[in-house]
């Protein structure tokens, strides 16, 4: 029996480390997402005539910034999540912060105001807001166990997300803040909140619709109308779903090859790399590379489901519950607006997209999942 | 070990989420399915479609050249001038504007229209400012001082250049920009909305030979149709080389004395065709005044154009066919051979040609002189009214002689080839008016009088021809009963050098005896041996036919008090290979004077005699 730790103003009981419970399962097919997320970075920006310079600058970067998430990782997993916890209300300010700072002085990009030039660097603060946002509602609904079936922790959990949506929707970044209602009702769901609460919420939200309709900028409206008939605009707002179909379907059963696409390349394929990647993955390795993208995902939730389910408290059960409704929603959304599932929005693929940002988030994600992993009770004989 | 109470865990919700989950994938696998294995090859074609684009190589027409191999059209390098709006910057488009217009002759403002379209439509696809191909010199200032030609392009294309422009203009035509009806027509067979097609003459009537075939160049180009990289060529193939049965000898010397003689205002127009009576081969066509098909290569002006609209002579006219005219006394051919065929004449047939004139109800008709006695020879030789209008409806000088009757002369005229298109392969064409008494009562409703078939008898009143209908008559005699289809196209010949099929010329044999053919040629050889067309010095055999065609415009009154009529003349000829009457002529010819009445009596000598003598001896003669 280990020695028992000093109890600390946070910890009525010390939750010892272990390096063995590092779920492992989880950690590879990390690796393996950002591996191939590397790859596609290189396939679609290697031929591209949109940028100059040198073709490899993209994978470089995106090296780095891979590295960057691997010890942001390792780093936020040696850390104990009961502090993050802890100190979940500080999070929240900080979170709001960040947002309304990216609205105060972030650089406008293709019309929209998401990112913060720090350094020759720039950063969207929302992707890792989205992860903080996880940690402070995950806390609050751990904390809220016995009150969870109250319309009363509803609302006030609904408080607490309304400004971080309020915020990214002004960016205007409308994906985003879908991300964050998803992440919202991922955790409610878990936490054991009443459906017929859920249920009411989506009535309320899909009953105010034509409000919501009346306040979406004319861009968002037009891409809502192209995704319900690309044709009727095929040159405009319908441009990017046909020509994502087109990308997607002319890869065939094993694509064109790496690099090989000429969709993106040649500029058909609008930002190739970020929001339309997945539409380059399926035409340069087609059907076969598309489902081994979707087995290493369902991996990782799987992997991240089952760190929830042996969380030693509700906060971590939580975590991971949220961690993976942000992973399958973005999924969804990406994924099936490449395939016109879905309307067009500007969500990244999780490892696929280029993007440090993104991609840092997602690792800090993960990192907070293998704390939880490393810190549950070991198994029993 | 303490066992923690897990009662904060609901597995049902990490089932249902877990389900949700296999949902998600299974719906967007499903998907992707339809999208990549169902649907696969149909969005690959389209990626194609996206990418590669097959652009049109343009290929040179195929040139003209005369029956030698003398080029009579070809194609000369030109250039064309285009802009491509995203290398202009738009505070210099007014400034290059101004500078385009000013250099290729254009408004400016339609230049900045175009520029400013273009810059809407796609900006890096050249737009064509200049309408016609630019010469070498305009082409060298742009590219010499680039500086001041932001954006500009100068790419090569031909002009289509005649060698001979005014000479040859009524018999080669010219080609046009294509019309929108004509591309609706011709986009199957690969024609392109900035393609040149012919408009008229053997431009027109070969474009399927000229036309080359166009090649295709497959090019990648990228979402702003900027061209990335040539995949694929088919070179372009240059149109094949119509060769033409035109002799530009022969050409130039009846154009330089018919020219001559129009520069004199000795006759305002003036027409000669010359055709082997052998085949049907069209050797020379002049037609006077004619217009220099150059303009319309290199794009005629509206000005110009209007000019050329305004001119009474109709210089865009052939004359040679497309316009008729009173035939004169060498219709008389035609009278002749049909009371020979009929019957009702022979060679021995005798007027006496007592009085120059006589009178049938109240009409006085008149011969040019008392010829006394004459016989067929001799009546078609000095050209006696009378006598013709004797074999054709009979007169007091020759009682026992019975006319021949309209009908009759219709009936030979037509086998000659009057009243009808010749079919030669030219636009264009009029087919001349041959008239009867049904086409007199349909036509003016009147019955037709003896009066109108005297007139017909000597080739006037109703009677119209074209010069090649009257030509192609003599030459059907010529050559001993052959009515040819005349025609220009006398080879065509691919860019190898292979001969490519062409059509089947048709002709017909007359329906009459040699003996009359013999006896007509026989005629037509006295005419220039002691008659009406009496050659000095004559150096080979010509036969021939003169005819003095009154037309509308009085001149006056002549000594007699007869109105003097304004008039045309004629003189159709054809050169047997030895003075006899065999039918061996391998030339015959044609040349007909616009109003020759302008500077000239009418018993003067016929001024298309003296030429015709001019030009065969010259062609045919040892010292050609």
């Amino acid at each position: 029996m280990a020695l028992p730790r000093p109890a600390t103003p946070l910890h009525d009981r010390p939750a010892p480390r272990r390096w063995t419970q590092i779920d492992p399962i989880l950690l590879i097919v990390t690796l393996l997402l950002i591996g191939y997320g590397l790859v596609m970075t290189y396939s679609t920006t290697a031929e591209t005539r949109t940028f100059t310079g040198d073709p490899m600058q993209f994978v470089i970067r995106g090296a780095i910034w891979a590295a960057v998430g691997m010890a942001a990782m390792a780093a936020i997993a040696l850390f104990d999540y009961a502090w993050l916890g802890a100190f979940a209300p500080l999070l929240y300010v900080f979170t709001l912060g960040l947002l309304s700072v990216v609205l105060a002085i972030g650089s406008s990009s293709l019309g929209a105001q998401r990112s913060v030039n720090i350094g020759g660097l720039s950063f969207q603060f929302s992707e890792v807001a989205k992860v903080l946002m996880i940690i402070v509602l995950a806390k609050f609904f751990a904390d809220r166990r016995a009150s969870i079936g109250s319309p009363l922790t509803m609302l006030v959990g609904l408080a607490l997300l309304a400004p971080a949506v309020l915020l990214v929707y002004r960016q205007p970044d409308l994906g985003t803040s879908l991300v964050f209602i998803a992440i919202f009702f991922g955790i409610a769901f878990l936490a054991g909140a009443r459906i017929w609460q859920l249920v009411a919420l989506v009535a309320i939200a899909a009953a105010s619709f034509p409000l919501v309709w009346a306040l979406l900028k004319d861009y968002q409206r037009a891409r809502l109308s192209a995704f319900l008939d690309p044709y009727s605009d095929p040159q405009g707002a319908g441009w990017n779903i046909i020509q994502s179909l087109i990308a997607v379907g002319s890869g065939g059963a094993t694509g064109k090859g790496l690099t090989a696409g000429t969709q993106s390349p040649l500029g058909y394929l609008p930002i190739a790399e970020s929001d339309f990647v997945f539409s380059g993955l399926a035409e340069d390795l087609g059907f076969a590379g598309a489902v081994i993208l979707f087995a290493l995902y369902i991996v990782l939730l799987v992997a991240a489901l089952r760190v929830a389910l042996r969380a030693k408290d509700p906060f971590g059960m939580l975590i991971g519950g949220g961690v993976a409704t942000m992973l399958v929603f973005q999924i969804l959304v990406n994924v099936g607006m490449a395939i016109s599932l879905m309307p067009v929005t500007g969500i990244p693929l999780p490892f696929i997209s280029h993007g440090g940002s993104s991609l840092v988030s997602v690792c800090f994600a993960l990192g907070v999942l293998q704390s939880v992993s490393m810190r549950r009770e070991p198994e029993g004989p | 070990m303490r066992q923690p109470s897990r009662a904060f865990v609901s597995v049902r919700r990490f089932i249902a989420f877990g389900v949700a989950i296999v949902v998600i994938f299974s719906t967007l696998t499903a998907r992707l399915y339809d999208l990549e294995i169902v649907r696969g090859d149909y969005y690959h074609q389209l990626s194609e479609q996206n990418r590669i684009v097959r652009l049109p190589v343009p290929a040179e027409r195929g040139g003209i050249v005369d029956r030698n191999g003398y080029v009579l059209a070809r194609n000369i390098p030109g250039f064309a001038i285009s802009v491509i709006p995203v290398d202009l910057s738009r505070t210099r488009e007014d400034e290059l504007s101004q500078r385009l217009a000013a250099l290729l002759d254009l408004p400016s403002d339609a230049i900045g229209d175009v520029i400013r379209a273009q810059r809407i439509r796609n900006p890096y696809e050249p737009v064509r400012i200049s309408k016609t191909p630019v010469p070498r010199e305009i082409a060298l200032v742009v590219t010499e001082r680039a500086e001041l030609f932001p954006g500009v392009r100068v790419d090569p294309e031909s002009i289509r250049f005649y060698v001979d422009g005014t000479l040859y203009a009524p018999v080669i035509g010219y080609t046009g920009p294509i019309t929108e009806q004509e591309l609706a027509k011709l986009k199957d067979s690969g024609y392109l909305p900035d393609d040149d097609v012919g408009r008229t003459g053997i431009e027109d009537v070969y474009e399927q030979f000229l036309r080359g075939t166009y090649g295709w160049r497959e090019i990648e180009r990228d979402a702003a149709q900027r061209e990335i990289k040539t995949l694929a060529l088919q070179r372009a193939t240059v149109g094949n080389t119509v060769s033409l049965t035109i002799d530009d000898r022969l050409q130039k010397l009846l154009d330089a004395e018919l020219r001559k003689g129009v520069d004199e205002d000795k006759f305002t127009q003036a027409v000669g065709v010359a055709i082997n009576p052998q085949n049907g081969e069209i050797l020379a066509m002049v037609s006077i005044p004619g217009y220099d098909n150059n303009m319309f290569a290199r794009g005629i002006s509206t000005a110009e154009l209007a000019a050329l609209n305004a001119d009474d002579r109709h210089p865009l006219v052939n004359k040679a066919i497309g316009d008729r005219y009173p035939a004169g006394s060498t219709f008389k051919m035609v009278t002749g051979l049909s009371a020979l065929s009929a019957g009702t004449a022979t060679r021995d047939t005798v007027v006496n040609v007592s009085a120059s004139s006589f009178s049938v109800s109240g009409t006085t008709f008149y011969d040019w002189r008392a010829h006394g006695s004459l016989d067929f020879v001799h009546g078609f030789a000095h050209s006696s009214d009378i006598y013709f209008y004797t074999l054709a409806a009979g007169t007091p000088f020759a009682p026992n002689v019975h006319g021949v009757g309209p009908d009759a002369i219709a009936k030979y005229a037509r086998m000659l080839g009057f009243g009808a298109p010749t079919g030669i392969d030219l636009p264009g064409e009029d087919g001349g008016i041959m008239p009867d008494p049904q086409w007199k009562i349909a036509t003016f409703d009147e019955p037709w009088t003896i009066g109108n078939t005297y007139q017909e008898a000597i080739g006037q009143g109703f009677v119209a021809v074209t010069p090649l209908q009257l030509l192609n008559a003599y030459a059907s005699v010529a050559n001993g009963g052959t009515l040819w289809q005349p025609h220009l196209l006398k080879q065509v010949t691919d860019a190898a050098g292979k001969t490519l099929p062409i059509p089947q010329w048709t002709s017909q044999k007359l329906d009459m005896t040699q003996e009359n053919l013999r006896l007509i040629r026989e005629a037509a050889r006295r005419v220039v041996t002691i008659g009406h067309a009496y050659m000095p010095n004559l150096k080979i055999p010509i036969a021939g036919k003169t005819g003095t065609a009154e037309f509308g415009a009085s001149a006056g009154k002549d000594s007699a008090g007869r109105n003097k009529l304004g008039f045309h003349n004629w003189f159709v000829s054809f050169v047997p290979q030895a003075d006899n009457t065999d039918p061996t002529a391998q030339i015959a010819m044609a040349i007909f004077t616009y109003d020759s009445s302008k500077s000239l009596c009418e018993l003067c000598l016929n001024p298309a005699v003296g030429m015709t003598q001019r030009i065969l001896e010259q062609y045919l003669g040892p010292n050609k």
